[in-house]
């Protein structure tokens, strides 16, 4: 799917202390317009559970995740 | 501010007033001690950054509303009101301090202005007004808690992936589970943080000890304390109370993490099962003979940075020290009394804040790389990820030319197969 799926916005999140991969998606988030979609990459085990986390709580949508390598790919689309 | 929500403030400011929040605002006598007790204030000489000053903006609401003589002569005595700008002072005295409580331990009467501050942390919560990243922090670790199964398989898999380094790196038994999860019976519950390295070096030192341990689900931080919220602090450290009853374990090894222990060491009640940092687990290890470490991995200075919420606010202080003796052959304190070490900086959730902090953090804490560079140590290592992050940035800002490291991932590469 994510071959569809066109970033307005891409963020390298691999290997940032806590919790600076959440905090830089969430203002990620805000730079791009309501409807686009941030590329988060990472390649820490947390924020797996992380985005998920902070998707529904904020209310934004992950629109699918990639894995590649040792390297976790977030689309999430900016909805409020 | 409208009389509705002054109200509202005042009952969560009253809550906080137990005996102990009393004495402490009642007690003061502005003897000035705690004045250059404070890494803020010895680093950046300004009355608003004295632990006294901060507590009196919090003290003199207290007696405006709390106290007969602020009430009823509120132009004799030395009250204030509680309006927006009083929020705004009640702000930078928060956070602009790292809750580290040096001052305290100077104080002749153990005035504790961390517990003060979080009363105007409370307020800055009631208000709505505290910094919204911290409280973002705190709402998603709350939401894991609420729904493990959103994340859990892929969390699972990106563990699966870890293992793979484990192996690599500290040659795990074959057919072990190298790092286990949700192991129902496991006698260690260990609660890392979002990062690999918080779980890697963790896993090869469990398994070297032949340690029945599992993995939380959840990361180890807890973002209400940082905000001051004791609802948001409550509900993020039942996740891993109630994981831990579920799996039957006898211990909770908090990762490098200073508030994380903290909080959970006490603030989790009486539970079934003990509450240890992993440099105590590691210390026991190495005492108990099921670890062994090769000193002469380490022959250069080296010095280590006591956590204030793991060292004087948590008391774990010999076993860091014990550890570095089987680690380390040329070994450097920085403080004469690790209780009156230098804070780096960073607690309080200022770290969390990043870039919005960092020239505060840098100026606030001058007087912390002065103490690290008199040491002359090339490596530098800590117990706690926010200290490490702002050790890290400190010896960047300060060129200090040092290595910054995690005490754990120093025992796990010293490691003796």
């Amino acid at each position: 799917m994510s071959q569809t799926i066109k970033a307005d916005k891409t963020l390298d999140l691999k290997g940032l202390p806590c919790p600076m991969p959440v905090v830089k998606v969430s203002k990620g988030i805000k730079e791009v317009q309501v409807g686009q979609v941030l590329m988060a990459e990472t390649s820490d085990p947390g924020a797996l559970a992380d985005f998920p986390a902070w998707a529904k709580t904020s209310g934004n949508e992950i629109l699918d995740t990639v894995q590649e390598g040792n390297t976790v790919k977030f689309y999430i689309q900016r909805k409020a | 501010m409208d009389e509705k929500t002054r109200q509202d403030l005042l009952k969560l400011f009253e809550g906080k007033l137990n005996q102990a929040m009393r004495l402490y605002l009642e007690t003061c006598s502005r003897c000035g001690v705690c004045t250059e007790a404070c890494h803020v204030y010895a680093s950046m000489p300004q009355a608003k950054y004295i632990a006294a000053y901060r507590a009196e903006i919090v003290r003199r609401i207290y007696k405006k509303y709390f106290k007969s003589q602020g009430r009823f002569w509120p132009s004799l005595g030395q009250s204030k009101d509680l309006t927006e700008m009083a929020l705004e002072e009640l702000y930078e005295a928060a956070y602009s301090c790292t809750g580290c409580r040096r001052c305290m331990v100077y104080c002749p009467f153990g005035i504790d202005t961390q517990m003060i501050m979080s009363i105007a942390k409370l307020l800055l919560v009631g208000a709505h007004a505290e910094p919204e990243i911290l409280t973002m922090l705190a709402d998603t670790s709350i939401a894991k808690g609420e729904s493990l199964e959103i994340f859990r398989e892929g969390f699972l898999a990106g563990i699966k992936r870890l293992e793979a380094e484990v192996v690599a790196k500290w040659q795990s038994q074959a057919g072990d589970t190298v790092i286990p999860v949700d192991k129902q019976g496991a006698d260690l519950l260990y609660v890392a943080l979002a990062g690999a390295h918080s779980i890697i070096p963790a896993a090869a030192v469990f398994n070297a000890a032949r340690e029945n341990w599992t993995l939380s689900f959840f990361e180890a931080v807890n973002f209400g304390a940082f905000v001051g919220d004791p609802t948001r602090t409550k509900l993020i450290l039942e996740r891993i109370v109630g994981e831990a009853k579920r799996l039957g374990v006898k211990e909770v090894c908090i990762c490098e993490c200073g508030t994380a222990f903290r909080v959970m060491k006490q603030l989790s009640g009486p539970q079934p099962f003990q509450v240890s940092s992993i440099t105590q687990v590691h210390a026991r290890y190495i005492r108990e003979g099921r670890i062994k470490l090769d000193p002469s991995k380490n022959p250069e200075p080296l010095t280590y940075h006591d956590p204030c919420q793991i060292a004087r606010n948590a008391g774990v202080i010999d076993e860091p020290r014990y550890i570095l003796q089987h680690l380390a052959s040329d070994y450097r304190e920085l403080a004469p009394e690790p209780i009156y070490n230098w804070c780096c900086g960073g607690g309080g959730g200022l770290v969390a804040l990043g870039e919005e902090t960092l020239d505060f953090r840098m100026k606030s804490s001058r007087v912390k790389a002065e103490q690290v560079r008199k040491t002359g140590a090339k490596t530098l290592c800590t117990a706690c990820e926010n200290c490490h992050t702002q050790l890290s940035d400190l010896n960047q800002h300060y060129q200090l030319g040092l290595e910054v490291k995690f005490l754990s991932s120093m025992v796990a590469e010293a490691l003796v197969p």
